[in-house]
């Protein structure tokens, strides 16, 4: 368990670096790209991604803040209280004492698929959300595994990190647009003829590269969040085998839940937050695991049968 | 000549001041691994006492359907006040395994009275119970996690060294000290 534990956490650190090199790329090829259009200086490019960032910030930050408010209205969500599910709730209020967590509001959607999701930006305003689905069809044991995830989630400030990722995405985006627009509209100087000829070819072909990797970043940087999601959902997997101390619990409840995981309020922009994918496994598009929020469901039961020693799987 | 010895006692500046940020560093990882430590405990405090307040509701309650079992009923008081009166880590946790034997028997007791069984007041106090019970095991897991942590900064390098400077010591475990409770349960008919 620990091992697992080091070794995701290990792995979002690379992420994020390659992240970060990836942003400084793009920014390397915004400056060359003014320049030689514009003939403009460095310095343009460091404003250019400056005041894209802050663009992104602003578009991102009243949804990170009342993360737990919008989603809660997003999925159509009730809260449940003690005298009405007190299975759930000493569930909840026990494993969040072995979280060392402040106990999260516990939510219910009525829907009969089976899944679950937790938000909120801080432990302090954790939230917990389940469909009807899950609490009607899991034994204790494997809702225990899935509350455990979930509270992960919330400990290891998982929806912080994605909204972070989710505005550099947006900052990558921004910028591209703008290149765009600028490469198709705008103004200015083509090509200074101060370089000699084969100087002239090799900055050609730098041009284009620049070019292509500006137009191309959302996409790249789209993969890259999406590989943050699938790694924090090894995180949140290997944590809450920590949490429960009984990795086959989860381990049961994934296989009962990978075939019936689809919900119908929720969307493209909330299926990262789920514990399965909620919206059906049914289109065959190439290359799908690398467009994939979650890890493939048998690689993670997989791990999680590893951590148990065999303990308790069926 | 003079720039170059000047620079020397620069760089040496710098790198203990380095080494200065680091140990500070180091003392406050281990000072909030402490109190996290501490924090812990008083957790598994909490649910203890939770239980402490309940047993008398629970005792009266079956007293009042079952009044000749005094053995069993004293067991449960006398178990009781060890944990109120249990001042390290280890008389506590020896406390509590005894709360928990007398309690098992109290309710396995509650198995010849139906009528005791049914009364709602006993059902709920027995639900309390329950959580409250898982609870503790809950915390003691946590607070297990937050002492190994604990034990473990202050046992290797560097943080031994601090260790022995400020006189951090190792935190003792809530381990279960009754061997019986480790043996299977033996159902007898």
């Amino acid at each position: 368990m620990y091992e697992q534990i080091a070794s995701n956490r290990a792995k979002t650190v690379f992420i994020i670096i390659g992240f970060i090199i990836f942003i400084t790329l793009v920014g390397f090829a915004i400056g060359y790209y003014l320049d030689w259009r514009y003939g403009i200086s460095n310095n343009y490019s460091i404003i250019l991604m400056i005041f894209a960032l802050i663009l992104a910030v602003i578009m991102s930050f009243s949804s990170y803040y009342y993360s737990d408010r919008i989603v809660l209205s997003l999925t159509g969500a009730r809260p449940i209280s003690r005298e009405e599910n007190p299975r759930v709730y000493y569930m909840v209020e026990g494993l969040s004492i072995a979280a060392g967590l402040p106990i999260p509001k516990i939510y219910v959607i009525g829907d009969k698929g089976m899944n679950a999701f937790a938000t909120g930006r801080n432990p302090q305003k954790g939230v917990i959300v389940f469909t009807q689905g899950l609490l009607d069809n899991l034994n204790d044991e494997e809702l225990k595994g899935v509350i455990s995830h979930e509270l992960s989630h919330i400990k290891n400030y998982d929806i912080l990190l994605g909204t972070i990722v989710v505005v550099m995405v947006g900052m990558i985006t921004i910028i591209s647009n703008i290149i765009f627009r600028s490469l198709i509209f705008g103004g200015g100087s083509r090509r200074r003829s101060s370089k000699g000829s084969g100087g002239g070819i090799l900055s050609l072909i730098l041009i284009i590269v620049g070019i292509l990797l500006i137009l191309l970043s959302p996409i790249i940087a789209t993969l890259i969040r999406l590989a943050i999601s699938r790694n924090r959902e090894f995180l949140a997997d290997s944590t809450g085998a920590l949490i429960s101390r009984y990795p086959a619990g989860l381990a049961n409840a994934l296989k009962k839940i990978s075939m019936h995981s689809e919900v119908k309020t929720a969307s493209s922009a909330t299926a990262h937050l789920f514990i399965a994918n909620p919206i059906g496994e049914k289109s065959k598009v190439m290359f799908k695991s690398l467009f994939n929020t979650h890890p493939p469901t048998e690689e993670r039961i997989r791990r999680l049968e590893n951590m148990s020693l065999g303990v308790g799987i069926k | 000549m003079l720039t170059g010895v000047i620079s020397l006692i620069a760089i040496i500046a710098g790198i203990i001041i380095i080494l200065l940020f680091i140990g500070i560093g180091i003392y406050n990882l281990i000072v909030s691994l402490r109190n996290k430590v501490d924090n812990s405990w008083h957790q598994i405090d909490v649910q203890l006492r939770k239980r402490y307040d309940l047993i008398p509701n629970l005792v009266e309650t079956v007293k009042g359907y079952a009044k000749h079992e005094r053995e069993t009923l004293q067991n449960v008081i006398n178990a009781r006040k060890l944990g109120i009166d249990a001042k390290t880590v280890k008389e506590q946790a020896k406390a509590e395994n005894m709360i928990t034997g007398t309690l098992k028997s109290l309710f396995a007791l509650s198995e010849n009275y139906p009528n005791l069984k049914a009364d709602q007041h006993f059902l709920r106090l027995m639900e309390q119970l329950n959580g409250i019970e898982s609870n503790i095991a809950y915390a003691r897991q946590f607070y297990n996690d937050m002492v190994m942590k604990f034990n473990t900064r202050i046992q290797t390098f560097p943080g031994n060294i601090f260790a022995r400077m400020f006189n951090f010591l190792s935190r003792d475990y809530f381990e279960i000290e009754e061997v019986s409770a480790r043996e299977p349960v033996k159902v007898k008919f």
